[in-house]
């Protein structure tokens, strides 16, 4: 087992990272004076990973859309109850989620956080699935699937994704669809679960009010040793260009919302968090509220106060976004569209770059003010593949150069797609 | 250990300070409460908008952001929220701390002087606002009311307040209507403001790592100066329940149903009744959850809150439209299990360290300080958590089976699909 400290020297924050010998990734924040313990058991698994194989396959394995999230919803559930009646038990607030690339399973307690870990830890490693219970979750995620298609706002973003990308399986819906979730079986979950679900695509972090020694000693008493299935994940080739420019639909809205996003070339690692912070600096030099297109947009009635910008990135995927509320979204867009091309030739606002620097620096402090908030840093950190505090440094050592650079190379204003929902 | 104290420093205005180390932000919260009228909702919550977005120095969103910015991003917020049948306007601005200035500034001063210039110092003259952060503000503000569609479930839950408290304040949104909306004019916005700083019972909070004593120098000074008529309030105001229960059904293009129960209670007892709440529907082990939803499968969320002041609790599920009427059969069925005493030790052991576990993360985040003293100082009742965890370990499983009886069904309201 290796423990080793890592500092922050921007905001002198601290954390410990363990390689346990069980092969798991442990990330441990004591934060002094704070009564919650935050904890997240994270596989690297998502929605976008529907293709896959280990050192022991030969070929690539193809599950239907919608697993990951399925696989999620039964894990709560081992032989002999479901975890949220263990976690009564403690009085912990659990829950779990799975987005495009990992599905992660946490509580937040502010009292008996071992045996709460003791529940997590012990829980995760357990699946339990049989025709029965398989068949019943169908439903129930069949519900879910449904209520998200009433949600205007998750709609408008998979619609974008699906006018964008051709192959890439972001453009499909974390839960699946009613067909994909019907080929499911419990075969199918184990086959995943088996491939995912090992320590050595996994991490634990745990913030607040704990104690590493008194986390490792419950990793030691739990945790199964295994193998390293040396996992690889692929994606269908993705070609560079958008599926289609325009893509509408309409539901009851207020006023029409719309998601505008630019299509760019994916990065991995350490190359892809540089680029994407460059981008959001890039992003707020051109559209943050004290930006003169934000005013000009603004004056003329085309956007409100929800009017916001947002680098969206993964394993195979690299967006940049645009969205808001306005009755005329494509006034919207043709206004990003010459600014974006106008500070290509003129060059970004110096003044602004600096300021806006400073203030994500600040955003960056405030944020990492709660155990949650660290929490969630932290394991953003691992499922990007990079070490915690990576993003403090990198913007610290981003120049102007580096952004507009950026913006040359990456605002590509011929490769965007509009989606509308009114 | 954190530092708590609260002190009157004008007629109705209180300065709440609550010091706690850990911190790395400041943060100064301003609440004005008032009556939630629905000739005035709308007129006061645009000019508490207008002040958020503007002042005299930094005259529009734009030049007051880039300030912010300056300012390590710093960030102001309004929240226009209801309690009771009184409407909060509240104004904050958190910034970090000077400690966390790269180059010595001392950020702390500077968000105060932008905060009192927002209240004191508005973008107005000759007695109205000016026009651009009006006209800004009233096209969000309206914008704001129409997408109150967009979240269903929420959307479900205020026509269930509508109709549970009609002929009532709290019927009104805080944010007003449209109608009333269109009709605001810098002028009528900016004397409702002068009211509200007349008149609106006050409260501010500080919380940040450490006492600071020339903010709230300025802000004694600052708020003493005003000339005040304090209102007063009444928070405790319970719904009466309806003769009849009332059914209201609304068609949308919806693929998935709501339904909303609005419950009216007689018990006064705000520590039983959240007890009740608990049991019945606020986690994942309660009555609801493992009865309405897992063993019966009939909806994919079914929760339930509880509204101490109105005395009303809220049961909200998402259904398919073949269920509705078997879901709210088991729902009503769950609270007469209640009521008969069918409540076991485990689901009040489960409850309780529930209602334990949220109460000890009170502190750990600015918002939570800041909600725990404010019910308190409207309660007139301000007490440490632990005190609170000791009134709920007291409640008895007779107290909880009384306080169910008293639950009565007043309105029901259904959101299916558009009709074929």
């Amino acid at each position: 087992m290796e423990i080793k400290d890592i500092y922050c020297k921007q905001t002198g924050d601290h954390c410990k990272y363990i390689k346990h010998s069980s092969g798991l990734d442990i990330y441990v924040c004591e934060m002094n004076g704070f009564s919650t313990t935050e904890a997240l058991f994270g596989t690297k698994y998502g929605s976008i990973n529907t293709m896959f194989k280990t050192k022991n396959d030969k070929q690539y394995t193809v599950v239907p859309e919608g697993i990951a999230h399925f696989l999620e919803h039964k894990l709560f559930e081992n032989e002999d109850c479901d975890a949220f009646a263990l976690y009564a038990q403690t009085g912990a607030n659990a829950n779990a989620y799975t987005s495009f690339d990992r599905t992660c399973y946490l509580f937040s307690c502010s009292d008996n956080y071992i045996k709460s870990l003791e529940i997590l830890l012990d829980f995760v490693q357990k699946p339990y699935f049989t025709k029965e219970t398989v068949d019943k979750e169908q439903g129930i995620i069949g519900q879910e699937i449904q209520m998200c298609n009433d949600n205007p706002g998750w709609k408008v973003l998979f619609n974008m994704l699906q006018g964008m990308y051709h192959n890439h399986p972001v453009r499909i819906d974390i839960a699946g669809t009613i067909e994909s979730i019907a080929q499911i079986d419990a075969d199918l979950l184990y086959k995943c679960y088996n491939t995912f679900y090992n320590l050595h695509n996994m991490v634990l972090v745990i913030a607040g009010n704990v104690k590493t020694d008194e986390v490792l000693e419950v990793a030691d008493r739990l945790l199964k040793p295994c193998e390293n299935q040396e996992l690889e994940t692929v994606f269908e080739e993705e070609p560079y260009e958008v599926v289609e420019h325009d893509v509408t639909e309409h539901l009851p809205v207020g006023s029409p919302i719309f998601n505008i996003g630019i299509k760019c070339r994916p990065e991995n690692g350490n190359a892809r968090l540089k680029a994407e912070m460059e981008c959001m600096i890039a992003l707020n030099v051109l559209a943050d509220p004290s930006t003169p297109l934000y005013k000009k947009m603004m004056d003329d009635g085309l956007i409100n106060s929800t009017f916001c910008v947002e680098a969206f990135t993964g394993d195979g995927f690299f967006s940049l976004i645009f969205s808001g509320e306005s009755e005329s979204p494509e006034r919207v867009r043709e206004y990003i569209v010459n600014e974006i091309e106008s500070a290509k030739i003129n060059g970004l606002d110096k003044k602004m770059f600096n300021t806006i620097k400073k203030s994500t620096y600040g955003m960056m402090v405030r944020i990492s003010n709660n155990p949650e908030a660290v929490a969630s840093n932290l394991i953003s950190a691992y499922m990007s593949g990079v070490e915690p505090y990576q993003s403090i440094k990198i913007l610290s050592e981003m120049t102007y150069d580096d952004v507009q650079k950026c913006l040359i190379e990456r605002f590509d204003t011929n490769n965007m797609t509009m989606s509308v929902i009114k | 250990m954190p530092v708590y104290s609260r002190k009157n420093i004008a007629d109705g205005i209180g300065y709440t300070t609550i010091i706690d180390p850990k911190f790395k932000t400041n943060k100064i919260q301003v609440m004005f409460i008032t009556e939630l009228k629905k000739e005035t909702a709308s007129h006061n919550a645009m000019a508490v908008g207008i002040i958020g977005t503007s002042n005299s120095r930094y005259k529009n969103l734009s030049l007051l952001t880039d300030k912010l910015n300056e300012l390590y991003g710093a960030s102001i917020n309004v929240d226009i929220s209801k309690q009771a049948d009184e409407q909060i306007l509240s104004i904050s601005i958190s910034s970090i701390h000077n400690r966390y200035a790269l180059e010595s500034e001392d950020i702390s001063n500077s968000v105060l002087e932008i905060l009192m210039d927002c209240i004191f110092s508005p973008n107005a003259s000759n007695g109205k606002f000016s026009e651009e952060p009006f006209n800004f503000r009233k096209k969000d503000h309206l914008d704001s009311i129409d997408a109150e569609i967009n979240n269903k479930r929420n959307y479900a839950v205020i026509q269930t307040h509508k109709e549970a408290y009609k002929g009532e304040n709290s019927e009104n949104s805080a944010y007003g209507t449209k109608e009333d909306t269109e009709a605001v004019t810098p002028e009528s916005a900016f004397e409702a403001y002068q009211k509200i700083l007349k008149t609106a019972q006050t409260e501010i909070f500080f919380v940040g790592p450490e006492k600071d004593d020339i903010i709230e120098k300025i802000i004694t000074e600052k708020f003493s100066k005003l000339e005040r008529m304090p209102e007063n309030l009444n928070f405790i105001s319970p719904s009466p329940l309806k003769k009849e229960v009332s059914r209201v059904e609304e068609h949308l293009d919806v693929k998935q149903c709501k339904m909303v129960l609005a419950l009216k209670s007689s018990c006064q007892d705000e520590y039983i009744m959240k007890f009740v709440n608990t049991v019945l529907g606020a986690t994942a082990v309660s009555k609801l959850f493992i009865n309405v939803r897992e063993k019966k499968s009939l909806c994919y969320y079914c929760a339930s809150a509880y509204n101490f002041w109105k005395q009303t609790m809220f049961i909200d599920c998402g259904i398919e439209e073949a269920n509705i009427e078997e879901t709210e059969k088991e729902i009503l069925n769950q609270i007469n299990e209640m009521k008969c005493g069918n409540i076991t030790d485990e689901e009040m052991n489960h409850a309780l360290l529930s209602i334990k576990n949220s109460l000890n993360g009170v502190g750990d985040t600015s918002f939570s300080y800041i909600s725990w003293y404010f019910n308190g100082f409207i309660k007139n009742n301000v007490i440490d958590t632990e005190t609170a965890i000791n009134k709920y370990a007291s409640i008895t499983k007779q107290d909880l089976i009384e306080a169910a009886k008293t639950l009565e069904l007043d309105t029901v309201y259904v959101m299916k699909g558009e009709k074929a």
